[in-house]
């Protein structure tokens, strides 16, 4: 029999990446060339013009900061004017540009890279690994992404693999990779939940297990939320209070903001292990008016920390709650609880999980490696006769048309098993209309305009009629490779129009609103309900809270500029909240509600510390 | 076969070919399993169709025509899977189609919307017993068929007079082993037996009160569930199960089931509505739950249930 060409599976990971295989049967890590198991995911150029990648990168960033590029996991598929892009930008010491269609180009030396060129760097190092191991050229791999990844973030993730050299099998969700790995040659049976806390991604999953295949019930999470945010609130701290001695805002420092970044990561990690953890920074500043150099040298401790980040904890137990409600099961139901991720090594975070899900998690499992082991089984299922895993993954997000009055009518909801495909029958929604244009969106909000548009195409030659006469029978199918298919035909003259999705539009939210504002007839309407009764009063408690808190740190910072900082940024929240209270929504109110409940914690912080 | 090259075993062939062949039946037909099968059943019947039928499980082969009929068959089993896994959607569906609703009634004989779990099939011991034993009866030369069968009559109606329907209802059945044809013992037996359920119904529900009256609620809620199987007409004892599990701290999924059957046997009693509105929400079915506090609230404004729970929810 001729050796089997090798395929791998990759965890390519915001901070680190892993690269495994099938070796006999087991699953197994490829170690990097210079002999260990995780590669950090750092991408730069260094000044005699040589790109370096891995842990080589990382550590020349601090003497490199503003060509060395991390965590542009965070950044990839998503839109320049998006506020997570922009709030990145602000600690970020690389340069990030808008490119021409709202996207993201990152600047290293002389050059501009598009995002999945940066992470096809990672790959092509993971590749390369692997080569060496093999001693023969590989072409094939499975890539983890964060399971609530939408459509536009996974193909620009599977756009680096194509960058990269690699035909990807299969782009596979991150906790649902770490579910195979910890199932696959045991014999559970039953349900598991996979809670995934890495770098900058969190995810929980529910999976029922039986034999060999593995049903995804139901998952959720947030792209935005993982260590980075740890990392940062660590640095908010520090830098605030060297602001209130010192007068300067460290963040304004590039190599300053470096040096930072790396030993928040560093006293977040020792304090996993004990109760303290001292930072360090000789020379971290000069005074303006010249004069010695100023060193910053803070003791965090355990408790400190966890204050510091203990919305983040409850932000990820409250996507759980919604998660096990989906999947219709309680935590007595659940076999196994897999903790997966470097953030899950917080005690914090295993004490909240501990709590909710009411056991312990299970042992055995490594967190940074887990995600890859499974996604060499997956790799090997799809290209071995004789495996015997199956798994039934779903749609993390729900997909739907923009229909009259701005809303959207969703065809496939989210957690449905993929391949699947839904035709549902629309009418027309005007007197005569000839024309409908089909707008495939993507995501959970109630109006058309916050969700992503995947594509849209137009079906004409409609009879003239009186509205809801004419009728278009309108499909949705996801195949077995993830792929997005939208056909819409009339059913009196069988003209049909199609599209596959492969791209994400590149639209701002504002220029989706606007192309819907110009297509809609009636007004927007939401929905009202006691749910957004209940967090309107929520809302308008916190807005009068923050509104008598704003003078009283204004007096006790006396116009310093982290002072004035944060309150602009405490106004420019409470527009939002205004703006969201006026027009009610809920996604809206409830996103307002979580920065208002951050501002009035941080400002009460401070202020407890200045008395 | 065509002139196309298929990389699939023959016999595999076969298989999805039989499947494809069958893809506009019920949902349970498709699964392969009984109409009525609980969900559990259900999803284990889908996960066993995707070792086979999965389109990944072809990945990367030669398939030609076979690579559409794969893709079809699993996305209807999806479809079936979604569907009678989701409480709320089974439901719908049933409503939608009533013809399924009567297949189930006819392959388990009770009620169609909640199955209170796998109906316990008959062991392969019992079955082969019953076998014998109609053997045996049928070969029995001193047993001449008509003579006997008048004689459990006689036997049975004379009990059915004094409203013995157990002892009637056990020398029905023997009557109607003997000879199934006999449509005076089918008609009377199908009386019988649902006389019989009442009864028994009846029974234990009282001895369920009188176990409340002495406070011992675990043995209550053995009669209650005892009465609530022996009849599914019986609303009051299945509302009494309902609540008493709720005091108890029972299965939410378990109480609206109950609370659910007490609902259809008598849609007009407002505090069963109530109750199961208040279950359904709680286990997140907000929409359905709101489709029974408004039928409550229809039923009887001034009911002191819905003063309780329903006014509060929804202010209207």
């Amino acid at each position: 029999m001729a050796e089997r060409e090798p395929v791998i599976g990759i965890d390519l990971g915001t901070t680190n990446s892993v690269v495994a295989f099938m070796q006999d049967g087991t699953p197994t890590v490829i170690r990097n060339r210079s002999s260990s198991n995780l590669t950090p995911s750092v991408v730069a150029l260094s000044k005699t013009g040589k790109l370096l990648v891995g842990q080589i990168a990382k550590r020349q960033a601090v003497i490199n900061p503003s060509d060395t590029v991390y965590a542009s996991k965070r950044l990839i598929g998503r839109k320049f004017s998006s506020p997570q892009v922009q709030d990145a930008i602000k600690v970020l010491p690389y340069g990030v540009q808008a490119g021409d269609h709202d996207d993201i180009r990152i600047a290293m030396g002389e050059k501009h890279y598009a995002v999945p060129e940066v992470a096809a760097m990672v790959l092509k190092e993971l590749k390369a690994d692997a080569e060496a191991f093999f001693g023969q050229s590989v072409r094939k791999a499975v890539i983890t992404v964060p399971a609530y990844f939408n459509d536009g973030q996974r193909q620009a993730t599977k756009d680096a693999g194509r960058i990269a050299g690699l035909e990807v099998l299969r782009i596979i969700n991150e906790p649902t990779a770490a579910a195979l790995a910890y199932g696959f040659g045991k014999s559970v049976n039953g349900k598991i939940a996979v809670f995934d806390l890495g770098g900058g991604t969190f995810d929980v999953s529910v999976l029922d297990v039986s034999s060999g295949v593995f049903d995804v019930i139901a998952t959720g999470g947030d792209t935005y939320l993982g260590g980075e945010d740890f990392d940062n609130r660590i640095i908010e701290w520090l830098v605030f209070d060297f602001a209130k001695e010192n007068g300067i805002d460290l963040r304004k420092d590039r190599m300053a903001l470096q040096r930072l970044k790396e030993n928040a990561e560093k006293a977040k990690i020792e304090l996993s292990g004990s109760k303290e953890a001292q930072i360090n920074l000789p020379f971290i500043a000069s005074p303006a008016g010249g004069g010695a150099a100023l060193h910053l040298q803070r003791t965090l401790t355990r408790d400190k920390l966890e204050e510091l980040c203990g919305d983040l904890v409850a932000k990820t137990i409250s996507i759980c709650e919604q998660v096990l409600i989906e999947a219709r099961v309680k935590p007595s139901d659940l076999k196994e609880m897999v903790l997966v991720g470097g953030m899950t090594r917080m005690p914090k975070v295993v004490e909240a999980v501990k709590q909710f899900f009411r056991r312990d998690p299970c042992k055995g499992v490594h967190p940074d490696e887990v995600v890859a082991l499974g996604a060499a089984v997956q790799a090997e299922a799809l290209t071995s006769s004789d495996s015997e895993v199956v798994l039934l993954d779903v749609t993390p997000q729900s997909l739907g048309v923009a229909v009259a009055g701005g809303y959207v009518r969703r065809l496939i909801p989210k957690n449905t098993t993929v391949p699947t495909s839904v035709t549902e029958v629309f009418n027309t929604s005007k007197d005569d209309q000839t024309t409908v244009k089909i707008m495939v969106l993507q995501g959970e909000a109630e109006v058309a305009h916050q969700n992503e548009l995947l594509g849209e195409f137009i079906l004409t030659g409609l009879r003239k009629a009186r509205r809801g006469e004419v009728e278009i029978d309108v499909t949705f199918e996801i195949n077995s490779e993830g792929i997005v298919s939208v056909s819409a035909k009339d059913r009196e003259t069988g003209l049909q129009q199609s599209i596959q999705v492969t791209a994400s539009g590149g639209l701002t939210e504002e220029e989706l609103k606007r192309i819907l504002d110009e297509q809609a007839d009636m007004l927007l309407e939401a929905r009202s309900g006691e749910e957004l009764q209940g967090k309107k009063s929520e809302l308008k408690a916190l807005m009068k809270e923050v509104e008598t808190l704003i003078p009283q740190l204004d007096k006790a910072t006396q116009g310093s500029e982290f002072g004035k900082d944060a309150i602009t940024k405490a106004k420019s929240a409470l527009d939002a909240a205004r703006k969201a209270f006026d027009a009610p929504v809920l996604s809206k109110v409830t996103e307002s509600i979580d920065t208002l409940t951050r501002t009035v914690s941080l400002f009460k912080g401070v202020l407890e510390r200045i008395k | 076969m065509s002139a196309e090259t298929i990389d699939i075993p023959a016999e595999r062939q076969q298989e999805i070919l039989a499947l494809e062949a069958k893809l506009k039946a019920n949902h349970f037909e498709v699964l392969g399993v009984t109409p009525g099968a609980s969900s559990e059943q259900v999803r284990d019947a889908f996960h066993a169709l995707s070792r086979k039928f999965h389109p990944d499980r072809y990945h990367g082969r030669q398939l030609g025509s076979f690579k559409a009929k794969i893709d079809t068959i699993f996305k209807r089993l999806v479809e079936a899977n979604n569907v009678l896994t989701d409480p709320d959607r089974r439901q719908k569906y049933l409503d939608d189609n009533p013809f399924v609703r009567a297949a189930i009634r006819s392959a388990t004989g009770t009620n169609a919307a909640f199955q209170p779990g796998p109906a316990a099939p008959k062991s392969a011991e019992e079955e082969a017993r019953d076998a014998e034993r109609r053997l045996r009866l049928a070969r029995h030369p001193y047993l001449a068929k008509v003579t006997k069968i008048q004689e459990h009559l006689s036997k049975a109606k004379a009990h059915i007079a004094k409203n013995e329907f157990s002892h009637a209802f056990s020398l029905l059945n023997i009557a109607t082993q003997i000879d199934p044809q006999n449509v005076e013992v089918k008609t009377l037996l199908a009386d019988v037996r649902k006389k019989n359920e009442v009864q028994r119904s009846e029974t234990d529900y009282k001895r369920a009160l009188e176990f409340l009256n002495q406070g011992n609620e675990e043995l209550a809620l053995q009669a209650l569930r005892a009465s609530v199987n022996a009849s599914a007409a019986n609303h009051e004892a299945a509302f009494k199960l309902a609540a008493l599990l709720e005091k108890t701290g029972g299965d939410i999924k378990e109480i609206s089931s109950f609370a659910q059957r007490a609902v259809e046997a008598a849609p007009q009693k407002v505090e069963y509505r109530v109750l199961l509105g208040r279950m359904l929400e709680a286990a997140g079915m907000k929409s359905l739950a709101k489709k029974h506090f408004d039928e409550a609230l229809k039923l009887g404004p001034d009911h002191p249930d819905v003063k309780k729970h329903v006014k509060k929810r929804w202010p209207f």
